[in-house]
């Protein structure tokens, strides 16, 4: 199967080559930006009229598309902007800069883009879906804090674990399995205080793709899908400044020109008070010393040289930090955790046809976790360090290819779970910090080419090499678990390497302008895997790198495809199977602790297993109109199997979801007025609960039934929203009418007058009510069971308690502008 | 790990969280003979057989009774000889033990078990005993304290061992030698280390309900005598143990892995527990007034 399509890539790369050696074109190249604040526009369709020729902008916002000498008229379009269309006699290749301007009108539906986009329909990529940032605003958000997490997590084939759980789970594969990528940074932890809020502040990011199956060969390295996240670059044009003040957090951000139309900056901040504001209230609990806060920090600078030549520098910093301090005992917790990540991106253009980028990354993860009580001190920590490098290269040879190219390259330092602790001057003997250093290096080649007028095809290759390194030490055992060999390794000494080819190929065909067929199969590598501990997720997960006994995650899914729009492109419509296998799945052992580093390697905690995967999901959606929104449903399955779990048999994941179903509404009522609502179906978790329970030594313990064989309730919630925009230039003119008729009263000049100073009349705010879980539905976060009286004196009582996390919950935000 | 856990759940179910009872539809469940079984140095083998109970089934609660096990046919062998258990109350059964063997340091014991024509058998090896260095008591308040133990573990990778107490004076005299929670160490952090180490006082497996009702159940109070007996168990038989009382931390707490116990009747679904051959040291301490 490999070796077919191995094959067949090199003729198909022969062909085009000869194709284009015999083109005779010219080409239109350029960038697309947002002509108020010079943000570049990802995903805006340039195309030509007249031969119906066109391309979408990258992720740079460029484009380019070759044409044979003519007249033509160019069209450049993205939804909630105003068309642009330009006369353009090509007798030689063209580079552009075009600006087109956000629709602020977009209710008076006669100014608007003629035609929404047929993206969806058109392009080869399937099971993606794009968001911009004004889209994901209108929906309600928990706690009143806008979120990208949360919202694709309303998206078919996108789940999370409920509640209070970190992550989310992409067409039955594990949250470890989501490449998140913000600014081409990995963000190994996306989540603050166990998923409640998302590491993203809205207020910073420009734009969201998220790429569910038929991965392209330039992203790689996870198995599930990626989350491509866009911080703005800062308004180039103007000075401007955002924030809002919600009932748990503020935020604050602030961009502008450093040199107008060349440079410009946005800083972004936000942090949470619960702290603060509850601090009264739990001095007087049980809970007096405990303390919770986060913070986010976001910012991107970016630099215009020239036409060809442009940098950005982008820098997230986020920490949760705990806290909490026994007075009485002098017990003294600090909790820290948190990513950081910075990237330094040059892009040049070579020519027309030939784009580059070049990427520097820095990230980082860290959990620490400090104890002290009198003299003794305890500590934990765990984290994942990168140092990556990737170079792509966009090449456009003619208006039938899109060839991308790129090598990868990334410097893994990992700390697995490493304990020390000391009374006094006695240290105790928990063992040295250790860290696993691997290289993780990968290489690909991808084409997007329309054989055909209906027939568009993408394949693309990527080769992954994975090398563990030295120092490293390695304890074998024998069946007894008594250490029978120790191998040492030297600084950058190969502990072991992996690698694999993995091909991806897309397939799209338009039965006619508004519908088309998609196929894709993709083939990942994954050489990192995060373990769990707990039957939830937390920020305690553990990293850990490829080694001698943990291979490579292998993932192969196959999708298939129907995609259709309706009335104008104003509804968009999908159907999606897929089925998806997972190799070299990690749990931990029965028992198994994260600590065990003394004379032990943290790899002989796990066992090994399988996954798999299928389902269905259906998509209606429109994008256009006061009523927004969309449906979403999945049917699916998710299988595990472990050697050393359930004896061997086939479970159904902890996420398996039978049913998982969404309904996204907002209505723009006028300018004043937005409405939003969410409703969300999902079959119940599944979880490990005691069955039964023995007597022994007297006292009885629980008897835990198979993993994952209990079934939660089924999840469901409805949150809602109203924004209220005050109308700042009718209150503005309100109070100069009041201003002119008190003159006139006085007999004063009224021809001069000054109701506001440039910056007040710039001043724009809204309030938004939010209400999550309206009809304050219980759902479960955990049951836990209680026991009363004793076995033997035949007085006991057993009983189950349900806990959950929210219960109805009102919130409050003001946002303002200016 | 575990504090943050528990802190982590605390405050979230402060700020937001609300609980009611419910009603849980738990898959079915299969029952498993239950067996608690242990040989020593110089006693018979003592075997306690029941039958595991479902959380929310049919089982009477108030006749605990019912999940004794009555008729069973026990044997312990030393390779050599066979000796037959006999149930300590035969119209009660649960309590099996020996008469003929007694245990001896460096001897394997095959223990068999056979229920309703189902026979399991285990093995575990009385290992050379170890012995603690000294007992000495510290006092927490006036009257009472903890028992610390000075002890110089031998070099060498591989020992584990579990710790029991027993009060011998007239006031509270208990019946067994009395574990605690996580009564059982290895040698990983402290190969060949000089330490002291202390533990909580733990129940009667008699009367444990007693003991929870004891505001004092941890400690050990100025006029006890007390006898400790310090025993070197094998990996097995320790990872039974360190499982088990992780399945008693844990107790359907969210935050922690669910944790089944590794028992010796390996992959056996029908059958659970372990069969522990213990070498032990014995050492007594009498508590003096604090000076």
């Amino acid at each position: 199967m490999l070796l077919v399509n191995f094959r067949g890539l090199y003729t198909f790369l022969l062909v085009f080559y000869l194709q284009f050696v015999n083109a005779q074109n010219f080409s239109i190249s350029g960038s697309v930006y947002d002509a108020s604040n010079g943000e570049s526009l990802i995903g805006a369709t340039v195309y030509l009229k007249e031969i119906r020729v066109g391309v979408a902008t990258n992720q740079y916002g460029f484009f380019s598309l070759n044409a044979p000498k003519g007249k033509y008229t160019l069209v450049c379009q993205l939804t909630g902007y105003i068309t642009y269309t330009q006369s353009i006699q090509l007798n030689s290749s063209q580079s552009l800069t075009i600006k087109i301007a956000f629709d602020e009108k977009q209710l008076e539906e006669v100014e608007v883009t003629t035609k929404a986009l047929d993206e969806n329909v058109k392009s080869s990529q399937m099971s993606s879906v794009n968001l911009d940032m004004v889209e994901i605003k209108k929906i309600p958000a928990f706690m009143g804090e806008v979120d990208i997490l949360k919202t694709i997590q309303l998206l078919p084939g996108v789940k999370n674990a409920g509640d209070g759980n970190t992550g989310f789970y992409v067409r039955g594969g594990g949250p470890d399995q989501n490449l998140i990528l913000l600014d081409e940074a990995n963000v190994y932890n996306a989540s603050h205080l166990m998923g409640f809020f998302s590491v993203f502040n809205g207020d910073a990011i420009k734009n969201v793709n998220l790429i569910k199956g038929g991965m392209p060969a330039q992203y790689g390295g996870r198995l599930s899908a990626v989350l491509d996240i866009n911080m703005k670059e800062g308004n180039n044009q103007n000075f401007q400044v955002d924030g809002g003040i919600g009932i748990i957090a503020s935020r604050l951000t602030i961009q502008g020109p450093i040199i107008k139309n060349k440079a410009s900056f946005i800083v972004s901040a936000r942090r949470t008070y619960v702290d603060i504001l509850a601090k009264p209230w739990l001095d007087k609990s049980d809970f007096k010393g405990t303390s919770y806060y986060f913070y986010d920090f976001n910012a991107k600078f970016n630099y215009i040289f020239n036409e060809k030549n442009r940098l950005f520098f982008s820098t997230y910093h986020g920490k949760d930090i705990f806290d909490f301090t026994d007075g009485e005992s002098d017990f003294r917790t600090r909790i820290p955790w948190g990513n950081t990540t910075a990237s330094l991106r040059w892009n040049h253009i070579f020519n027309p046809k030939l784009f580059s980028n070049a990427t520097a990354v820095f990230s980082n993860y860290n959990f620490n976790f400090e104890a002290f009580q009198d003299d003794f001190e305890f500590k934990i920590m765990s984290g994942i360090r990168d140092f990556n490098f990737k170079y792509d290269l966009n090449y456009f040879p003619n208006s039938r290819h899109n060839i991308k190219a790129g090598v990868n390259y990334i410097y893994h330092i990992f700390t697995p779970t490493n304990v020390s602790a000391k009374q006094g001057e006695t240290t105790f003997d928990l063992g040295k910090v250790i860290r696993l250093y691997s290289h993780d290096a990968a290489i690909y080649i991808s084409d997007d080419w329309d054989l055909t007028q209906n027939l568009k095809m993408n394949m693309g290759l990527r080769y992954g090499n994975f090398t563990q390194i030295g120092p490293f030490t390695r304890y074998k055992k024998d069946m007894f678990g008594n250490i029978n060999d120790t191998v040492f390794y030297k600084a950058n000494e190969k502990v072991v390497n992996y690698d694999g080819l993995e091909p991806r190929l897309a397939l799209r065909y338009s039965i006619n302008p508004r519908a088309s067929i998609k196929a894709s199969y993709t083939r990942n590598f994954q050489y990192i895997h995060l373990a769990t501990i707990s039957s939830l997720s937390l920020p305690t997960d553990v990293w850990m790198p490829c080694t001698e006994e943990i291979k490579p995650q292998i993932g192969n899914q196959y999708a298939l495809g129907y995609f259709q729009n309706f009335g104008d492109n104003i509804f968009e419509t999908s159907v999606e199977v897929y089925y998806k296998t997972m190799d070299n799945q990690i749990e931990y052992k029965e028992g198994a602790e994260p600590s065990a580093n003394v004379y032990d390697n943290p790899d002989n905690a796990f066992t090994y297993g399988r996954g798999w995967a299928y389902g269905a999901e259906f998509f209606v959606k429109k994008s256009k109109g006061k009523f927004t929104g969309w449906i979403g449903y999945t049917l699916s399955w998710a299988w595990r199997q472990f050697k050393e779990i359930n004896y061997g048999r086939d479970f159904l994941a902890k996420y398996d979801r039978r049913h998982d179903a969404s309904l996204v509404l907002t209505y723009d009522m006028n300018k004043q007025w937005n409405f939003g609502a969410v409703w969300v179906y999902a079959t119940g978790n599944r979880g490990t609960l005691p069955n039964g329970f023995f007597l022994y030594e007297g006292s009885l313990s629980h008897d835990y039934g198979l993993r994952n064989s209990y079934q939660f309730v089924p999840y469901h919630r409805m949150d809602l929203n109203a924004t209220f925009t005050p109308n700042r230039e009718k209150k503005l003119e309100r109070r100069k009418q009041k201003l002119i008729e008190q003159y006139k009263l006085e007999g004063k000049d009224t021809t001069n007058i000054q109701v506001a100073k440039k910056w007040a009349k710039k001043f724009s705010n809204s309030f938004t009510l939010s209400v999550f879980n309206v009809y304050n539905r219980y759902n479960p976060y955990f049951i836990y069971f209680t026991r009363e009286g004793d076995f033997l004196n035949g007085t006991l009582k057993v009983g189950a308690k349900q806990v959950s996390l929210f219960p109805i919950l009102p919130s409050f935000t003001w946002n303002f502008k200016f | 790990m575990k504090y943050f856990n528990y802190i982590v759940l605390i405050f979230v179910c402060v700020l937001f969280s609300c609980r009611k009872d419910v009603n849980v539809k738990l898959p079915e469940y299969q029952v498993k003979l239950v067996v608690e079984g242990s040989i020593e140095t110089g006693s018979p083998a003592v075997v306690l057989l029941s039958y595991s109970i479902p959380y929310f089934g049919e089982f009477d609660f108030t006749t605990p009774e019912k999940s004794f096990v009555k008729e069973a046919f026990v044997t312990v062998s030393d390779g050599v000889m066979v000796d037959t258990l006999k149930a300590l109350d035969p119209s009660v059964g649960y309590i099996f033990i020996g008469s003929k063997i007694n245990g001896v340091e460096g001897r394997m014991y095959t223990l068999k078990v056979k229920v309703n024509n189902e026979e399991v058998s285990v093995q575990s090896t009385i290992l050379p005993k170890i012995a603690l260095d000294s007992l000495y008591f510290k006092w927490e308040q006036d009257s009472l304290g903890f028992i610390w133990q000075h002890f110089k573990e031998p070099s060498g990778l591989g020992n584990n061992y579990r710790w029991f107490s027993k009060r011998l004076n007239t006031k509270y005299t208990d019946a067994f030698f009395a574990a605690p929670l996580f009564s059982v160490f290895d040698d990983k952090f402290v190969d060949g280390k000089n330490f002291d180490f202390s533990y909580d006082r733990g129940p009667q497996p008699n009367d444990v309900q007693k003991w929870r009702d004891d505001p004092n159940r941890s400690y050990y109070r100025v006029g006890d005598t007390v006898a400790v007996k310090f025993c070197h168990i094998g990996k097995a038989e320790y990872d039974f143990w360190y499982t088990y009382y992780q399945n008693k931390a844990s107790n359907s707490n969210p935050f922690s892995a669910p944790t089944n116990i590794k028992s010796m009747f390996v992959n056996n679904e029908k059958v659970f527990g372990a069969f522990v051959a213990y070498s032990p040291y014995f050492d007594t301490i009498v508590i003096k007034p604090k000076p």
